[in-house]
């Protein structure tokens, strides 16, 4: 049972990372990134690589380059895989299309992304996925299992905190400032002045990097990774935690993390079995577009909604004096 | 090249299932402004509908009219009852691509529940071949066909010669002028809904029958390459849909022949996005901008 709790918990916190790079895009910035899972398969596929070594044609398994990395290294580096797959998508997609197209084209990256691993077993072991990844220090620290977990734990805690530190800084920044500006109203961003394609193409690259890094740390706790596991749909798991949780809220994006990833499509193995497994997965996930609806109906803002920000003073008087000014000229027309 | 023109064949039956599917698809963006994501599952639902009316002992062909009246009902009473609810309340864009999301979720997982995960097939008698040059055809590919061909000619008529079409143009373009102009919008919309369910669902069944299968996941597959022909053509023009999937479907033949079955849907989305850099709105751009949806 602890065992399991702490895999659930290792889950919760890869789910919460993934959210909060979710959240800096369509919560702060209203890029509805569809191809969002392909980022964090982009990671994992990094680390996995990165700890495998170099591939050896007797093997089960083939893959196009390997290295043995020490720890924080494949995390790293699938980060900045992430990142440049965030620029090269964002060239590709975001700069010539309009809103509605980019969230087409970006789904149809996202399939494109999983068709290609799938149909070249020699990139990433096609279809059948990677296995047998190792798993960082487990050689040399000599833990027990459950001991283990608790180690891991502290590494994906580890990261969090960076993450949370990282998406923090810039929610309260200038910067957040204009993503929010970006996602309220387009055209009256680019009016004061704002490069509009290239901020969302700043949130492409760290919400990429932040979605990859998600990815290695779940890839080298569980130690495989397939195309199966990546599929579009996992993207919209991901958008249901932000939605339900409070998109722009970092608090409430981590609880929709949690209730959503954690309770609702890992929690459910706690249940009795009934009936056959594909039976439970099919009710999981027709709950989880129920939950979206119910949400998006009833609180659209979230559990945690975005907090109303308030502004120096100068701001207030000013709508005072807007408010005073339809008085002042009714006042004005009575007299002349 | 007696491949290549072979599967040129191939390549229309795939663009006459996809021709219906993207029309409705484009139609339901144009008057409503709704991107929806359940389309795919929508055509599912109606694939296994007629599945059921196949094993009750009728005729396939009977089979696709009901399927594609039970795609065009539900249809319009997903718009009545959900998205148009949705609407009222303000839901933005980019919420309404999301509440179709989910609402893809919940039907597609349905069927999976009703029917489960083993793909079923329809009952079919007389398949026999028609040859034309390289190219040769099932009777019920060259129905299919038709049946492709048949709606394109329709749609062009009703939107062209009819009230009820004009009325939808004039929707498409501009919801507040038509309605201050005296056309009763909301049904006008609800029209809309059904006649592209009816598209749906008809498109739905044409797969089954082409696929010789039907699973649940089908219709979720097939979305992609009806977004991708929508989105070539310019979403919400329905002649560019037309266009596009006539384009998607050829290639999508062709480059199974050239390269490779597998790597035949990565060669027709990287057209689709190669085309979008260079006019992106799509090759019909036009109306769509206008209406300023973004």
């Amino acid at each position: 049972m602890a065992y399991y709790l702490l895999t659930l918990a290792v889950y919760v916190v890869v789910g919460v990372i993934a959210c909060w790079g979710l959240n800096l895009q369509f919560g702060d910035t209203g890029v509805l990134n569809f191809a969002y899972i392909l980022f964090v398969a982009a990671g994992a596929y990094t680390a996995s690589i990165l700890s495998l070594g170099h591939p050896n044609s007797s093997s089960y398994q083939h893959y196009f380059w390997g290295a043995h990395m020490p720890w924080p290294i494949p995390w790293l580096a699938a980060a900045v895989v992430g990142g440049l797959l965030g620029l090269l998508v964002g060239l590709l997609v975001l700069r010539r299309l309009r809103g509605d197209y980019q969230a087409m084209v970006l789904l149809v990256v996202s399939i494109m992304g999983s068709y290609i691993v799938s149909a070249d077993p020699g990139f990433l072991n096609g279809g059948v996925g990677l296995a047998l990844i190792p798993q960082p220090f487990k050689g040399v620290l000599h833990l027990s299992q459950v001991g283990y977990e608790v180690f891991y734990l502290a590494l994906a805690l580890l990261a969090a905190a960076v993450v949370f530190e990282v998406v923090r800084r810039i929610h309260i920044s200038p910067l957040g400032r204009v993503l929010r500006a970006v996602r309220e109203n387009e055209a009256a961003a680019a009016a004061v002045g704002h490069n509009v394609a290239a901020v969302k193409l700043l949130v492409m690259v760290i919400g990429g990097a932040i979605a990859a890094l998600a990815g290695a740390i779940e890839v080298q706790f569980i130690a495989a990774w397939a195309p199966a596991g990546w599929d579009y749909t996992e993207t919209f798991g991901l958008f249901a935690a932000v939605i339900v949780g409070g998109r722009g809220n970092l608090g409430g994006v981590a609880l929709g993390a949690l209730l959503v990833q954690g309770l609702f499509l890992e929690g459910t193995v706690l249940l009795p079995n009934i009936g056959n497994p594909a039976l439970i997965g099919a009710i999981q996930w027709m709950s989880l577009g129920a939950l979206i609806l119910i949400f998006l109906y009833f609180r659209p803002q979230g559990v945690l909604p975005e907090r109303r920000r308030t502004y120096s003073s100068d701001i207030t008087t000013r709508r005072n004096r807007m408010a005073a000014l339809p008085a002042a000229l009714t006042r004005r027309s009575a007299r002349g | 090249m007696n491949s290549m023109l072979s599967s040129l064949g191939f390549g229309i039956v795939t663009a006459s299932i996809l021709l219906p599917a993207a029309v409705g698809f484009t139609l339901q963006f144009s008057a409503t402004g709704v991107l929806n994501i359940a389309f795919g599952a929508q055509m599912t639902f109606a694939a296994y509908i007629a599945f059921i009316c196949t094993q009750a002992g009728m005729s396939i062909w009977l089979a696709l009219v009901l399927g594609a009246v039970f795609g065009a009902v539900f249809s319009a009473l997903l718009n009545r009852f959900l998205l148009a609810r949705f609407a009222k309340r303000g839901t933005t864009f980019f919420g309404m691509v999301v509440v179709t999301i989910a609402l893809a979720l919940l039907i597609e997982y349905l069927v999976e529940i009703i029917w489960g995960t083993m793909s079923v097939n329809y009952q079919m008698t007389g398949t026999g071949v028609v040859h034309l040059g390289a190219m040769s055809f099932t009777h019920s590919q060259l129905v299919v066909m038709a049946i492709g061909l048949g709606i394109a000619v329709a749609t062009h008529s009703l939107l062209k010669y009819t009230r009820i079409g004009k009325a939808i143009r004039a929707v498409a373009s501009n919801t507040d002028l038509a309605r201050s102009s005296g056309v009763p919008a909301q049904r006008i919309t609800d029209i809309a809904w059904l006649i592209s369910g009816l598209m749906g669902g008809a498109a739905g069944v044409m797969l089954g029958i082409s696929l010789s299968s039907v699973s649940y996941t089908m219709g979720d597959t097939f979305l992609i390459e009806i977004i991708a022909a929508a989105v070539l053509g310019g979403v919400g023009q329905v002649y560019g849909a037309m266009l596009g999937a006539l384009a998607i479907g050829v290639l999508l033949e062709e480059s199974a022949i050239v390269l490779g079955g597998a790597y035949a849907p990565i060669s027709a989305f990287a057209v689709l996005i190669l085309v979008l850099l260079v006019r992106p709105t799509g090759i019909m751009a036009g109306a769509a901008e206008a209406k300023g949806i973004a």
